[in-house]
């Protein structure tokens, strides 16, 4: 089944890929789908550059965790406790560089891996998405964040955001590059205003006691074993940086990006634009790894990769944290209310407290621009939750389901994404936006299994279909079994200690 | 230097002293904002955006020049790691010199500027990525006039076609693909 004996399996010796020789194609053989054919890999990008769509998928990763999770244990528990942070974003910027290198060395995402190894894998993940993702909780914090500076109603802002990010994905390529130069001028700012008012309010013990706590490795307070605090941790531990599915589907993101292999596979276009979408082929491609020039080629994309993984993705999310951490330290100086607030587990009291707080050392406009940037971390994380969402079912859709063929990438993608949208609204409108209350515990849950899954799939996919000269070392796959161990470990310890998954 | 010279030389490094001036000015006049008199805010508005506005302009100068690489990330981290806390600093010794009439340092001042300089590491960040946003769309505006600018804005246009270039290099070896297969498909 798994031919990994050796590298790329030659059909015929001297029939090179898609030449007009008539002899049989040189393809990889990995797991139950078909072979992938032996393609050129193209050169990595020139230059390492800070500015480019990864960038901007960092920013869409930066979420409430960041911004309210941990700043909130630090005020509770005091700054050690960060240490598990660094554990998490440290594990999750293994965790991308492994979903990356299957992705880039074949094109495919790290679904159709699950897939070539054992089907049901992959339609587990295509369930839990679905159960997980479909519900449109995670817009109230930046829609109620935006009511707070406008006074308009959350659920209008909410309603009318959903429809405008249909909109904008449907017309993508049209507006995305407006789209992505407003965004973009936004982020800039957001960075540097938070730079500047963290600069402003914090002080050197904020910030030596916020970095200093992170190597306090083993801290671990007798009231963090509660069944109040030991599942709120597990969760912030795996919200730490991406969650949940978000990492699958960054394999998605670079294979659009064209990155690696991923340049032998047609880009998806907006609804508008899906006529003119090449055909999409029915599997990934394979390079010749036993071709040093292929292998040079392949080490230019990791260290690609790993500029991104390490500087932007780690560098960018340990900022935010550090920055929102010491702005919350200052705010409880300022106001101990602010401290009972977030304790209590309030979020939009706490939140309100702190920006009540930046209000009295820096002006009513200085708490406005807290709020301002809780919305737009909202807004992002929304945009880039419903793209993703869409491409994860459309990818599963088009390559598994039977007929599904018939339409295009494209047109899945568009079905995807206004189906949530559509869903989204009914339920912001008649039902429970987090989903039924019944049901909540089972959602946390999931979205905690699936990150220990998909650390057992990636051990799996790249040990298993990858060549020989391309699969991770064996320190990078005893971080990812860790990773594995970590995640299911502690949920199941968590549910079978305290009777509670986590929170 | 003539004027011609100082006028183009300021022209080139308006966008750099925008960013800075804008980030500056907006934070810091919020922060100063505190239910104080107009006054009081412009002074700490001006105090902090003036400082961080004539580094942005450094900068922008060092890039015209070509003595920093397009678009890297390290000197201006470097670069920001010095600027910003002597903008700090200057922000806090002159807004209490104007408002107080008191001359002197924030206290601990080796603490204050250590913690300023990694919070500059924030702040490069966001300003380089304002900067190289707005400055080369500035810079085609001033070429007829400019010939650094033209020369900065060839420079990122070079740039981009050798990305354009890689990328359509790309597409075309895809293209490649699917006519080959097509072709094998009908054999």
């Amino acid at each position: 089944m798994v031919d990994s004996s050796q590298v790329p399996v030659s059909g015929s010796s001297g029939g090179e890929a898609g030449s007009e020789t008539g002899e049989t194609e040189r393809v990889w053989r990995a797991g139950g789908l078909d072979p992938m054919p032996i393609r050129k890999l193209p050169d990595a990008p020139p230059a390492i550059h800070l500015l480019g769509p990864t960038v901007f998928l960092v920013a869409l990763g930066v979420g409430m965790g960041e911004s309210y999770m941990w700043p909130r244990l630090v005020l509770v528990f005091g700054p050690e406790i960060r240490w598990l942070f660094l554990v998490g974003v440290t594990l999750q910027a293994v965790v991308m560089l492994e979903m990356a290198r299957y992705a880039m060395a074949t094109g495919e995402s790290i679904f159709a891996g699950a897939a070539r190894v054992f089907k049901p894998m992959m339609w587990f993940f295509f369930a839990v998405a679905i159960l997980v993702y479909i519900w449109p909780g995670h817009l109230s914090a930046g829609a109620a964040a935006f009511e707070e500076i406008t006074g308009i109603p959350w659920l209008v802002t909410a309603c009318i955001g959903l429809v405008l990010v249909g909109i904008v994905f449907s017309l993508a390529k049209v507006i995305y590059n407006l789209l992505e130069n407003v965004l973009s001028i936004l982020i800039g700012v957001l960075v540097v205003g938070t730079a500047i008012i963290a600069s402003l309010v914090g002080s050197w013990a904020d910030l030596s006691s916020t970095l200093t706590g992170m190597f306090a490795f083993g801290y671990f307070p007798t009231e963090a074993m509660s069944s109040t605090w030991f599942p709120i941790i597990v969760g912030s531990v795996a919200f730490a940086g991406p969650s949940g599915m978000q990492q699958m589907w960054y394999t998605l993101h670079l294979r659009d990006s064209q990155a690696g292999m991923g340049a032998h596979i047609p880009r998806v276009r907006g609804l508008r634009h899906a006529g003119e979408e090449e055909s999409m082929p029915s599997r990934g491609f394979m390079f010749d790894t036993d071709d040093a020039d292929e292998m040079r080629k392949w080490k230019g994309w990791r260290r690609w990769v790993t500029f991104d993984a390490l500087l932007l993705f780690w560098g960018i999310t340990m900022l935010v944290t550090v920055s929102f951490t010491v702005l919350a330290q200052s705010a409880a100086r300022e106001n101990p209310n602010v401290k009972t607030l977030i304790e209590g587990g309030d979020r939009d009291a706490a939140l309100g407290a702190m920006s009540d707080a930046f209000a009295s050392v820096g002006g009513p406009v200085l708490g406005g621009l807290f709020f301002g940037f809780i919305a737009l971390i909202g807004l992002n994380a929304t945009l880039g939750l419903f793209d993703s969402f869409s491409r994860g079912q459309a990818d599963m859709t088009y390559f598994f389901v039977k007929g599904a063929r018939r339409f295009k990438m494209s047109h899945l993608y568009a079905g995807f994404l206004w189906g949530v949208i559509i869903f989204g609204i009914l339920i912001l409108l008649f039902g429970p936006a987090d989903g039924p209350a019944g049901v909540l515990d089972i959602l946390a849950f999931l979205s905690t299994f699936a990150m220990g899954a998909y650390c057992i799939v990636l051990l799996l996919v790249n040990n298993r279909m990858l060549p020989k000269p391309i699969r991770p070392k064996w320190w990078t796959n005893a971080i990812i079994g860790f990773g594995a161990v970590f995640y299911l470990g502690m949920l199941f310890y968590s549910l079978v200690r305290f009777g509670v998954v986590v929170s | 230097m003539d004027t011609t010279r100082l006028l183009r030389l300021a022209e080139l490094a308006l966008p750099g002293f925008v960013v800075g001036l804008i980030a500056g000015a907006v934070a810091g006049g919020l922060a100063g904002l505190v239910g104080q008199p107009a006054g009081w805010a412009l002074v700490s508005m001006l105090t902090l955006g003036i400082p961080l506005a004539i580094f942005g302009a450094g900068y922008g100068i060092l890039l015209v020049y070509r003595k920093v690489r397009i678009g890297a990330f390290a000197p201006v981290a470097l670069f920001w790691l010095a600027g910003f806390p002597i903008a700090r600093l200057v922000h806090e010794v002159l807004a209490r010199l104007v408002l107080t009439g008191e001359a002197g340092l924030p206290p601990d001042p080796i603490g204050f500027l250590a913690y300023q300089a990694i919070v500059s590491a924030g702040f490069a960040i966001g300003f380089l990525w304002l900067h190289e946003r707005i400055a080369p769309r500035w810079w085609y505006r001033i070429t007829d006039r400019n010939p650094a600018a033209k020369d900065i804005y060839e420079a990122y246009v070079e740039h981009a076609t050798q990305l354009y270039r890689a990328k359509e290099a790309r597409r075309q070896a895809r293209k490649g693909d699917q006519t080959a297969r097509s072709k094998a498909t009908q054999r």
